[in-house]
């Protein structure tokens, strides 16, 4: 166990010493849980081999001592012995570092390698080739592929609609690494149950590796069926994995065979009650420090945010909320306005009700006069879009007279878009008709928010109508109110209402227009200010604070009323001004007194203040805005602003009958809303081209912070299942989803290994780490036993329990009980180590025996047993793809990310797969890093009995059949491989032919050819080319089986 | 039942015992291995039997448990829940009943929500053959058939979802990854035809089931068992030549091949799996042809093509009937089990398979025409070729529909309650009808019949006891029937 690790099991167990199973309490008597008294707890099954502890066993004695390598060859050659058979010599190199090679990469040897290795007079040759592999990346992705298969890892869902799972490969990624990192494996497994709880995110993948059903339906038994097989398929599989039991037979009555009861079954079913299929954040080793460069750079852009705000949309004070709040009507809406000159109607649509495309069945021009009619009736129409494929939904459908869904316009993007249409000649117009559906059927898709525009020459727009966006929100930190500019002597700030008490202002900051603004409301520049009155309590807050030029509460003004109060700033010379900057603390700390309706006007010189001719952008006439418009204001509103005005009497400002002129106002804001943050806003409109170049710069510097952020906050999304509290778990009568019993609380099992006590209430994630912990407590009987026995069973092709995820009673016994045991208690005592039993297998005289048969020990133990020989296996299905992919030359050993797929692409939403026929480069990785769905095997490799992970497979099955003939033979696979092979080949010999055999028995076979093989070789060659004779070796027997 | 069992018959050749990985230990360890396989108390007829599989030949011809009625088996699986009201299922109450309320079930919520009134089938039954048996005009040709039918009425389902009803209809398991029943019988039995694969599955013109290859996969059974999937357009996948090898080329290939392989068995000699390797190279050569010459209709007779309907210009039913003279073509050969599927669900629901929800008329009234005329010619022609009398054909579907239409749609929902399969050929009744539905065809309410219940009448039809059929995987002796099943004998000969 790394030191670390050892570190946070130990911290976690003081902190945690009540939810501790067994450390703290493994002094004292056993545990107070009562066990209960049942059939299947009897001393005979709890006496079963599996369950009893791990004890040193003695070694016997053997009387071939000489032969006797490590403690592992004792025990073999003990039985052995006993039935007059005796080990076979060891094998010779050329076969060893073959076998070494593909036992621990699953990859041939490069031939200099092999060569190496042969020539190597070292005594430390096999020895150090043993480190070499184990060292080698590629270690971690073959023995990853046989724990995958043991947990049922896919990456898709299963069942009927099989949907990928695109973030499940951390997982698989996770435990390559694990094993070429060596991970302790009690630190491996408590990851796999609790990684979240100790920084390895990805591990969880485990919990939910397995198929999930994406059909969901109302019907309330399926849905407690699916989760209950949700459930099961995770108990199954932890049991099975690192226990090696069947605790998923005892789903519906206590186990027929071994020492768990249903109550058991459901005591593991609690521990998972609050796992749910689905993707997690993945944190990294950086998450920290990149989360707090991205607060920094947040804060960046949040200072960004406030420059823009200057750039606001222009205020419309002429616009009222009501009117706009107003519901549009689907059936009929009438916009009058005063005549105006028109040959072009736009109508812009900037939000629907519902946010879907808007749609329009007709839109109507009325032209101003007695019997006036509809002039836009087929006129020429244009629009942004149509969306495509209706009939019924047609941009001529707009003014064709006719009404109803059936007749209709419908844009092509969701909640926006325009339609215009150009009248024959210019004319004037006063009133247009619009509607959704005159038939009154259809209510959604209606233009919400939207702008009716004219022009009587081609682009010269004006507002006549409409309901245009609103401004955002009154914010305590800062508002800006932006106007076409005007001629002022003097600007009043109204306040109508506050968010509360007497309201606030730090500062009221008044802009010139044109391409240097300067704020004139300062003291500094001769500004002078009035005020409605100070707060009477305080002398903190007077009027002077508002154009002192400083920020924040202690450099405020608070008015003496409550909710209302006005300010008045007059220049010392007319200026030309476009806009106000207030706020109630700017600092961003106080967020009550905010005003929250006013009104700002402005005092002109003249009547008519040139305002049309400083506007910088003609087209956007600002009278032309607003005139057409009829200024709303209530009667309450008028009251409140006669009572202000009487006050400003008292005050005796001279030139109170000046004209004051209205130029922005809350009305067009979005409603206060308190706690909100800022809402940023901006629009072009009305600026100078220095502004405009600056809204640009300010645009573009917040999108390269806003990625930066995007950047580093995007941690990998992992389908490694996410934690709900989890509800009560009922033991369920016959496992039937809809017959609750009892509730259970979470609990390990309760007649083997140490005793784990839990509460019903126990938060999710500790029930999942106190059952890790009790599965890796090194008195638990089984842990141990079941890794040694699966490691063995890779480098033998067979465990010494042969049924390795199932040490049950009714598992097989192990064909060496005591090698087992001493192999366990070398693995606990190794830290964990799953390489240090590597090496003491792979050193052993046992592993290193020849695989040759003969017909003594055939005819006593056919089946090697005994192993009185090294077992000779074929290749699995992704061994020998990434073999031949070896061999042709074109193997990526690139290592990890998202796998490549042999399906074609499909959307289906009942995936459909079809193998693919052609093979390129990204085809050419490691086949573990195949993109795995599950049901549904490659087209040539699945039929070397592929797991399909449906269910665990923590034994492959070998079968031999014509279809993996036709496969290697005629696949465009292993056909497209044999013609890189043949190119390889010709550039390494030429065209020298009998070179060229020699060549590729090297490369596929470690070794050269036998003169006869090399004359047929050669032959073949001269014949018929490189092609058919590279297919024959990738066929051969030699090539597929490891002796 | 015979008094030695197959397997004890098997342990009893001491030779081949030896030979065929068996182990000649003493003490201990043979003990194990026997108790393993199950074969110490052949006299115990109630342990499990393994059938043993010879590397050499996996696929080589096994004896069943006791005498057999078929020999091979023929399944045509409707995919999607064809509605048994609209089909076999004749309801006259739910005529009488037509829009009123579904008695007792007020809020009922179904696979996809509520369920409006009860609802009459738009198709009319009327009396069939002698039985007089009621079938609906949907399937004219098929309900010819009558008095050859063998109608269970009371079949029930544990999901209603297709994916998990599918895997159950196909391997006995709602959860994916089990050996499918054509694996299971191919597993207990081999094949006779060495040339061609024991079980293939014939996926629908239209593409794959719901479950897809979980229907024919082996699950934890060798892979050599799991059905081999290609209909009469897509026929085994890397069957021929690849075009860039000339025939001489291939040839020299595998000559060249050979030579390997005979020089590495001579280094390797006593290692029975390179010579079933071997072995495998020239079976796959005779299936090269084999394969080719049974999707080779060309000489068939024109009235057979009328029969089927292959020149149909319905090109989805000129297909299946394809597909349904493939079928025969197989069981004709020896093949042990053939699965013949009729839909598919790329296209989405109802639109390629039986899945009525939303407007069942004009849906069936697709689906029947590409089934009927095929289905029943196929049914005739193994009649007239004699090969019904040993091969048993299995008409089923995943589950059935309810009696009322969905909540505002026209078509019938998920009803796992209560649905009709039917069998005909060896050793079934003939014009017979079992258990039976409520007076509206809600749930099974006479003879209640399990999936298991029909798969243990498949395999006891076949030979086989589907309690001690079995593969030892992870400690479990796993059946086909779980530790459910009980065999229909009501309804064999």
């Amino acid at each position: 166990m790394c030191f670390q690790f050892q570190l946070w099991v130990l911290s976690s167990l003081i902190l945690r010493a009540s939810l501790t199973p067994f450390a703290a309490e493994n002094q004292k008597a056993p545990s107070p849980i009562p066990v209960e008294p049942k059939a299947d707890t009897s001393t005979s099954k709890l006496s079963h081999w599996a369950f009893r502890p791990l004890e040193k066993p003695a070694v016997r004695a053997v009387k071939a001592k000489s032969w006797i390598r490590n403690p592992i060859d004792t025990f073999i050659l003990a039985w052995l012995e006993r039935e007059s058979l005796s080990p076979s010599p060891e094998a010779d190199r050329i076969t060893l570092i073959r076998r070494l090679s593909f036992d621990l990469l699953g990859l041939p040897p490069a031939p200099g390698e092999a060569d190496r290795f042969v020539q190597d007079p070292g005594a430390q040759a096999y020895e150090l080739l043993i480190e070499r592999l184990l060292a080698s990346p590629q270690y971690g992705e073959r023995w990853a592929r046989h724990w995958l298969d043991g947990v049922r890892f896919a990456e898709t869902h299963g069942f009927e609609m099989n949907q990928p799972r695109p973030n499940a490969w951390p997982y698989r990624d996770y435990v390559i690494r694990a094993f070429n990192e060596d991970k302790p494996y009690d630190r491996f497994i408590f990851e796999q149950l609790a990684g979240d709880a100790s920084g390895a995110d990805e591990a969880t993948g485990f919990l939910v590796g397995g198929p999930w059903d994406q059909v969901k339906s109302p019907d309330i038994n399926l849905t407690q069926q699916q989760r209950m097989d949700e459930l099961h398929d995770i108990v199954n599989t932890a049991s099975a994995t690192f226990l090696g039991l069947t605790v998923g037979c005892a789903r519906c009555h206590d186990h027929k065979f071994d020492p768990i009861s249903q109550t058991d079954y459901y005591a593991m079913q609690a521990v998972f009650a609050g796992v749910q299929h689905g993707e997690r954040t993945l944190r990294t080793p950086d998450s920290d420090e990149r989360t707090m460069k991205a607060d920094l750079l947040r804060r960046i852009v949040e200072n960004l945010d406030d420059q823009l705000a200057h750039f606001a949309p222009l205020a419309n004070p002429a616009l009222s909320q009501t009117n706009v709040a107003r519901t549009p009507n689907p059936r009929e809406n009438t916009e009058a306005f005063t005549p105006v000159e028109a040959r072009f109607v736009r109508f812009t649509i900037h939000e629907t009700l519902n946010h879907a495309e808007p749609c329009l069945d007709e839109l109507e021009i009325f032209g101003a006069g007695h019997n006036s009619r509809n002039v836009a009736l087929g006129a020429k129409a244009s629009a942004s879009g149509t969306l495509p494929n209706f009939e019924i939904h047609k941009l001529e459908h707009l003014n064709d007279g006719k009404v109803g869904n059936d007749h209709s316009w419908i844009s092509n993007e969701a909640g926006r878009g325009w339609v215009q249409i150009e009248l024959p000649e210019k004319q004037l117009i006063n009133r247009i008709v619009w509607s959704r559906d005159r038939r009154d059927i259809y209510k959604d898709r209606v233009p919400a928010v939207y702008t009716i525009e004219v022009a009587a020459t081609p682009n010269l727009w004006q507002a006549v109508a409409g309901r245009p966006p609103l401004r955002p929100p009154v914010h305590a930190k800062q508002n800006v109110d932006r106007f076409p500019p005007v001629k002022a002597r003097a600007i009043r700030f109204a306040i109508l209402e506050s968010s509360s008490d007497e309201p606030c202002l730090d500062e009221l900051e008044v802009y010139t227009a044109g391409d240097s603004p300067r704020s004139v409301a300062r003291q500094s520049s001769g500004a002078k200010v009035f005020v409605s009155g100070n707060l009477q309590t305080s002398d903190a807050h007077p009027a002077e604070h508002l154009i002192d030029g400083q920020f924040g509460a202690e450099h405020s003004w608070i008015s003496n009323e409550r909710g209302r109060g006005w300010v008045q700033v007059e220049f010392p010379d007319a200026v030309v001004i476009n806009k106000v900057v207030w706020s109630r603390d700017r600092e961003g700390k106080l967020k009550d007194r905010v005003p929250t309706r006013y009104q700002i006007e402005v005092a002109t010189d003249t009547v008519q203040a040139g305002e049309q001719s400083l506007s910088p952008d003609p087209e956007r006439n600002p009278k032309s805005q607003i005139s057409n418009f009829k200024f709303e204001i209530s009667n309450q509103d008028q009251r409140r602003l006669a009572a202000q005005t009487e006050t400003r009497e008292q005050n005796s400002i001279e030139s109170d009958r000046r004209t004051w002129k209205l130029v922005s106002s809350s009305n067009d804001r979005e409603p206060f809303q308190p706690n909100a943050k800022p809402k940023v806003a901006y629009s072009p409109a009305g600026l100078m081209q220095s502004e405009t170049a600056h809204l640009s710069e300010l645009l573009a510097a917040k999108k390269r912070h806003e990625d930066e952020v995007k950047a580093l906050m995007a941690f990998p999304a992992v389908y490694a299942g996410k934690f709900e509290p989890p509800g009560p778990t009922h033991r369920l009568n016959r496992g039937e989803p809809m017959q609750k019993q009892e509730i259970v609380a979470p609990g390990a099992l309760r007649s083997i290994g140490p005793q784990l006590g839990l509460g019903s209430d126990l938060p999710e994630q500790h029930r999942r780490v106190s059952l890790a912990r009790w599965m890796i407590d090194p008195k638990n009987p089984l842990t141990a036993r079941v890794m040694v026995n699966r490691i063995w069973q890779h480098h033998f092709g067979k465990g010494l329990v042969d049924t390795p995820s199932d040490f049950g009673l009714n598992g097989s016994r192990p064909s060496h009980p005591e090698l087992l045991d001493w192999l366990a208690g070398e693995f606990v005592a190794s830290g964990w180590s799953v390489k240090a039993i590597h090496r003491l297998i792979l050193s052993s005289s046992t592993y290193r025996q020849s695989s040759r048969s003969n017909p003594h020990s055939m005819a006593v133990d056919a089946s090697d047993r005994l192993l009185w020989r090294y077992p000779p296996r074929r290749l699995e299905a992704e061994a020998l793809r990434d073999s031949i992919l070896c061999v042709s030359g074109n193997l990526d050993l690139k290592m990890g990310g998202p796998g490549f797929d042999l399906f074609d692409p499909n959307n289906n939403y009942v995936r459909v797969y079809n193998p693919k026929k052609q093979f390129g480069p990204p085809e050419w990785r490691r086949m573990v890093y195949q993109f795995k769905p599950r049901m549904r095997l490659d087209d040539v490799f699945g039929a070397f009995d592929c797991p399909d992970a449906g269910q665990i497979t923590p034994k492959r099955t070998s079968s031999t059949t014509p279809l993996q003939a036709l496969n290697l033979l005629n696949s465009p696979f292993v056909v497209q491989q044999a013609g890189f092979f043949a190119a390889r080949l010709q550039h390494d010999a030429a065209s020298d032919a009998p070179a060229q055999v020699r060549r590729a028995f090297r490369l596929a076979f470690s070794r050269g050819p036998t003169a006869s093989e090399e004359e047929a070789g050669v032959r073949l060659i001269r014949e018929e080319g490189l092609i058919p004779f590279c297919r024959a070796l990738f066929n051969a027997n030699e090539f597929i089986y490891v002796f | 039942m015979n008094a030695v069992s197959h397997a004890g018959r098997w342990l009893l050749n001491r030779r081949d015992f030896l030979r065929y990985g068996g182990t000649g230990l003493s003490g201990i360890a043979l003990t194990a291995l026997l108790s393993e396989s199950g074969l110490l108390s052949a006299e115990n007829d109630r342990l499990p039997i393994r059938p043993k599989v010879f590397p050499e030949n996996p696929l080589a011809a096994r004896l069943p448990h006791f005498a057999p009625r078929a020999k091979r088996v023929l399944v045509i699986f409707c995919s999607g829940a064809c509605s048994h009201l609209d089909t076999w299922d004749y309801k006259p109450e739910l005529i009488k009943h037509h829009g009123q309320p579904l008695p007792g079930s007020e809020k009922l919520i179904t696979f996809q929500g509520e369920n409006g009134g009860l609802t009459k089938s738009p198709f009319d039954f009327k009396p069939r053959g002698q039985s007089g048996k009621f079938i609906s005009e949907l399937l004219p040709n098929l309900a010819d058939l009558a008095d050859d039918l063998c109608f269970v009425h009371s079949m029930t389902a544990r999901s209603n979802t297709h994916g998990p009803a599918e895997n159950q209809m196909s391997t006995g398991f709602t959860l994916d990854g089990f050996p499918s029943m054509g694996a299971w019988v191919s597993y207990a039995m081999g094949t006779e035809n060495q040339d061609l694969p024991a079980f293939v599955a014939i996926p629908d013109p239209r593409g794959v089931p719901q479950a897809g290859p979980n229907n024919w996969g082996s699950g934890f059974l060798p892979a050599v068992f799991q059905g081999t999937a290609f209909n009469a357009d897509k026929p085994i996948p890397h069957l021929v030549r690849p075009k860039e090898l000339t025939s001489l080329a291939d040839r020299s290939s595998r000559d060249f091949l050979k030579l390997l392989n005979d020089a590495h068995l001579q280094q390797h000699p006593g290692d029975t799996e390179l010579s079933a390797r071997i072995a495998s190279y020239e079976l796959a050569a005779k299936m090269q042809l084999r394969a080719v010459e049974v999707g080779d209709f060309s000489g068939e007779s024109a009235s057979t093509r009328r029969l089927y309907g292959l020149d149909d210009a319905n090109k989805l039913k000129a297909g299946f009937a394809r597909n349904c003279l493939l079928a025969r073509r197989l069981l004709e050969r020896g093949v042990r089990f053939v699965q013949l599927f009729n839909g598919a669900y790329a296209m989405g629901e109802g639109v390629g398979n039986w899945d009525g929800h939303k407007t069942l008329k004009s849906q069936y009234d697709i689906h029947g025409p590409i089934l009927d005329q095929p289905a029943a010619a196929l049914i005739k022609d193994m009649k007239a070729r004699g090969l019904l009398a040993d091969t048993l054909v299995v008409w089923t579907t995943e589950f059935g529909r309810m009696p009322t239409f969905q909540k505002g749609a026209s078509g019938r929902d998920h009803n796992p309650k209560g649905f009709t399969v039917w069998l005909t050929g060896a050793g079934v009744k003939r014009a017979f009808s079992y258990g039976a539905t409520d007076e509206f065809g809600y749930q099974a309410v006479e003879n209640v019949a399990t999936i298991y219940d029909l798969h243990a009448t498949i395999l006891h039809l076949l030979g086989l006891d589907h309690e001690r059929l079995s593969f030892y995987h992870n400690g479990i002796e796993r059946r086909l029937t779980d530790v459910h099943g009980h065999v229909l004998t009501e309804i064999l000969v």
